[in-house]
């Protein structure tokens, strides 16, 4: 079994990253760097790279400090029952969502058409596209991965800690600055990392709002293949996105690896004080969360509207005829999409489960566990590149097949599975195991009736993961699809490069209809099946 | 001197799924200067809530507090001059031990010389010279309760308060500690209010000890007087263990009452509160009652016989009821089985009188 995954994990992972590797540093089959070095120099490679990594570091700003007022709230302020739900229901919506949700939201709302730039302020040809939109649309739509980083460990650090540097004569504002704050740090920089990798590889967003002024290296790699044909330009590009992908994620490793402080005295721990922020304090946190939510609700709303009108901007006639387009021209990329995610769902949530339970039993189970979640880590550009050079000639000739883009899935989406198995696995003791043999049941057995149940929940974590990313991604699969092979979130691009902004939107909501639909219907199955209450994890970027 | 002063103190919660929670009734109480004083009583009690009233990181729904006569209910915690020793510490795990003593000095603006000063005289004191250096994570338990404490003094508050400060600690360890933190506290003569659910802990520390019960305090006294002469069936039953038997008083002598407890007479002391013809229960020791050889008085039949080496347990039935009776150092000879026929005797003081249902 182990010797399998290492052979699936040497030709889904390895092997695409060797080739793309080769084919951007040789020419006709002889190795060559030149080309690759041309690339390099034209000023305008150097200009994406630049900006990829100026986007990447101030969406990783500005949605660490979303994320940390969001948590800080939650955890701190003493929220009501609705405003929670508030909370949650604003952080779940964009990681859901197919990856454009955001972005043409924004050109609803800021465009030249937008309901504020020219519905309310009454500017004609208002510009949209540029850095502002870009980094304002990333953070929000990343930001839910800071606040669900930090929220378990601001709630952890607890009200004891500060309450003792009150009690020994601290300001409210020294506690938090010497105490808090201090012991966040280490999440924060999580949190900064988890959204700067996150921005790196973005191609949808800055597909749709950067303009021709902020050229990115995903968008740059993608017009190159596609607009140009040039598949060494665009390895090339993708191979220096890797570097600092690879950076990131090998850093953030390290920094999740050491151990935190928050888990020490875990006992008598209570749950939050109140008496930590101070009523006006309260207030500004609430009013400042509530901002950004109705801002949210605002881009979804807009959206929303947008799918039900006749043109959004200039007819708002009340009208069906873009879902109409989606279910009759859009059919075949629905049927595609469900096809394919269909088969990849069971595949991924088996494959999670079992490499997560050899990770923690077996020799190298550290290397497999790093090998695996190589393909999570790089951004979908990289992968979908690789994918597209290394299967495109025999022996492993899949070009044009659902296989490859299910592969995709399968090994690009299984973090969730495999991390959330090694975590329950971890729990469960091995006398369990020995415990459920001294009654006198076999191996066999002992999987069905112990085991199995323990690790549902990782099973159906990884069902929801790759469902959703099944739904919503494009990163890597924008280079896979073919003639034969088709996928909603493509429709949704051909759409807004068409300007059909209304089929656009009236996609969008179907696929946030629909994941929704199917990952609540997966929680209420986990919940028959193993009679506990469980909520799904199902947050990760795309 | 400072002292601690409670008045018509109340708080209420809302808890989300049981509505209004009143977690403290209307608590008067006065601790004096210098004393140790424990909070005692099952969780849920409202001890906890007591001292975190009293350390200001909750705010009475009415009632005022007083330390040193000076009104501080809506004085902050971090004015009050407190040291608070939390359950489970609450050692800041990002500074060394050195670092988290003198962080109330920082606060206060001592000069370094001073601060260096003052904790390394702190950490003698508690027995942890030399470990300034180490992180929290790096020590035992014992040792992070230590941290603690000196933390707690080393600011020389006018009050020290403990919340449950050994329960994480074994068996052992608990005993030695605790002895520590009293020998501590009459040092430095600090006043302290201590708050355990455990019984002995509470005996072995206190000057006195105040036992609440669902909000309120039941009694407030040594835990000699608390022992000896319980003021309800709660704070009987509660500290140590005792024999509640229903009985009727027959007449009354001087200061004395002569009962019929099951068809045998007893004189025992009852306050002036107990008259002829009421029904009482009677409170008695397990380790007062006498057991000897079936003969004339009060018979019983033994139900269980525990041998514990310095001692005997033994549970009888008596008529309808079941007493625990301890015997001390017991002889060899003296081995009652179950199923046996003895005769007990009762002593004439050692009971205390209760109103009967």
């Amino acid at each position: 079994m182990l010797s399998l995954i290492w052979l699936l994990l040497a030709l889904f992972v390895a092997f695409p990253l060797l080739m793309l590797g080769i084919r951007a540093a040789t020419d006709n089959g002889t190795f060559d760097l030149m080309p690759a070095i041309n690339a390099l120099r034209q000023t305008n490679t150097l200009r994406a790279f630049l900006n990829s990594l100026l986007l990447a570091t101030l969406v990783g700003v500005l949605g660490t400090a979303l994320g940390f007022l969001f948590a800080f709230t939650v955890a701190r302020a003493r929220v009501g029952r609705l405003m929670a739900w508030l909370l949650d229901t604003a952080t779940l919506l964009p990681l859901i969502s197919p990856p454009f949700t955001t972005s043409i939201a924004f050109v609803f709302s800021f465009g030249p058409r937008g309901f504020i730039t020219h519905g309310v302020l009454g500017w004609e040809n208002a510009q949209v596209y540029g850095l502002r939109s870009t980094l304002v649309a990333e953070a929000l739509t990343y930001f839910p991965l800071a606040y669900m980083a930090l929220r378990p460990m601001l709630t952890a650090i607890g009200g004891n800690l500060e309450e003792m540097a009150f009690s020994l004569g601290s300001s409210r504002w020294r506690a938090f600055r010497t105490v808090t704050l201090k012991l966040t740090v280490p999440g924060l920089a999580n949190a900064f990392l988890l959204l700067f990798a996150a921005s790196l590889a973005d191609f949808a967003t800055p597909l749709i709002l950067a303009g021709n002024d902020l050229p990115v290296l995903p968008t740059e790699a993608y017009l190159q293949i596609t607009g140009m044909f040039d598949l060494k330009g665009g390895a090339v590009l993708s191979l220096l996105l890797l570097v600092p992908a690879l950076l990131v994620f090998l850093l953030q490793r390290r920094l999740v690896a050491r151990r935190s402080y928050v888990t020490l005295g875990g006992k008598g721990v209570r749950a939050s004080a109140g008496d930590s922020v101070t009523p006006k304090l309260r207030w500004v946190l609430v009013i400042g969360c509530m901002l950004v939510v109705l801002f949210i609700f605002y881009l979804y709303g807009l959206l929303a509207y947008a799918s039900a009108v006749r043109a959004f901007g200039a007819n708002g006639t009340p009208t069906l005829a873009n879902y109409r387009v989606v279910f009759t021209q859009g059919m075949p990329a629905i049927r595609d999409t469900l096809i394919i995610a269909a088969i990849a769902m069971p595949l991924g949530g088996l494959y999670g489960v079992l490499v997560g339970s050899l990770v923690g039993r077996v020799r190298g189970g550290q290397a497999l566990e790093l090998v695996s979640m190589i393909n999570y880590a790089l951004p979908g550009t990289v992968v979908g590149i690789g994918y597209l050079v290394a299967f495109n000639t025999p022996p492993f000739l899949m070009t044009g097949t659902a296989a490859i883009i299910i592969a995709c899935y399968i090994f690009r989406y299984s973090p969730s599975g495999i991390r959330t198995t090694i975590a329950l696995l971890a729990q469960i003791d091995r006398s369990i195991e020995e415990a459920s043999t001294s009654l006198g049941a076999g191996t066999a057995t002992t999987f069905r009736r112990v085991m199995l149940p323990l690790v549902l929940p990782a099973f159906f974590a990884g069902l929801s993961v790759v469902f959703i990313r099944s739904m919503t991604a494009i990163s890597a699969t924008i280079f896979l699809v073919s003639i034969h092979w088709t996928l909603i979130t493509v429709r949704i691009l051909e759409n807004m490069t068409e300007l059909s902004l209304g089929p656009a939107a009236a996609f969008s909501i179907f696929v946030i209809v629909v994941v929704l639909v199917v990952t609540k219907g997966l929680e209420l199955l986990l919940r028959q099946l193993s009679g506990r209450s469980a909520q799904l994890m199902m947050v990760e970027r795309e | 001197m400072v002292d601690v002063r409670l008045e018509h103190l109340s708080a209420e919660f809302t808890h989300p799924s049981r509505g209004t929670v009143v977690a403290v009734r209307d608590v008067d109480l006065h601790v004096q200067s210098g004393e140790l004083l424990t909070l005692l009583g099952p969780s849920g009690c409202g001890k906890t809530t007591v001292l975190r009233i009293i350390a200001g990181f909750q705010v009475p729904t009415a009632g005022r507090v007083f330390i040193d006569n000076q009104d501080v209910t809506s004085v902050l915690a971090n004015r009050r001059d407190i040291g608070f020793v939390f359950q489970n510490y609450a050692l800041f795990p990002h500074l060394t031990v050195q670092e988290n003593v003198a962080y109330g000095l920082r606060v206060r603006r001592q000069s370094a010389a001073d601060i260096v000063r003052n904790v390394e005289k702190v950490l003698q004191l508690v027995d942890l010279a030399g470990f300034g250096p180490r992180l929290p994570d790096e020590l035992s338990g014992g040792q992070q309760q230590r941290v603690a404490l000196a933390r707690a003094v080393v600011i020389q508050p006018r009050v020290l308060l403990f919340d449950e400060p050994l329960s994480n600690l074994d068996a052992k360890l608990r005993v030695q500690m605790r002895s520590e933190i009293r020998e501590l506290q009459r040092v430095l003569g600090i006043t302290t209010v201590y708050v355990t659910h455990d019984q002995e802990e509470a005996m072995a520390i206190s000057d006195r000890i105040a036992v609440m019960d669902q909000g309120r305090i039941a009694q407030c006294d040594t835990a000699e007087e608390l022992y000896r002469r319980p003021a309800s069936s709660f704070v009987a039953s509660f500290l140590g263990r005792t024999n509640l038997l229903d009985a009727s008083v027959v007449r009354r002598d001087g200061d004395r009452v002569i009962l019929d407890m099951e068809g045998q007479c007893l004189s025992v002391e009852a306050s002036a509160a107990f008259g002829a013809g009421d029904a009482v229960r009677a409170m008695i020791r397990p380790e007062a009652i006498g057991i000897g050889p079936a003969g004339e008085g009060l018979r019983a039949t033994v139900v269980t016989r525990t041998y514990l080496g310095d001692k005997v347990e033994y549970v009888v039935r008596c008529a309808s009821q079941d007493l625990h009776i301890v015997r001390f150092n017991p002889t060899e000879s003296e081995r009652f089985t179950p199923g046996s026929e003895v005769t007990i005797s009762l002593p004439s003081d050692g009971v205390q009188l209760l109103p009967g249902n």
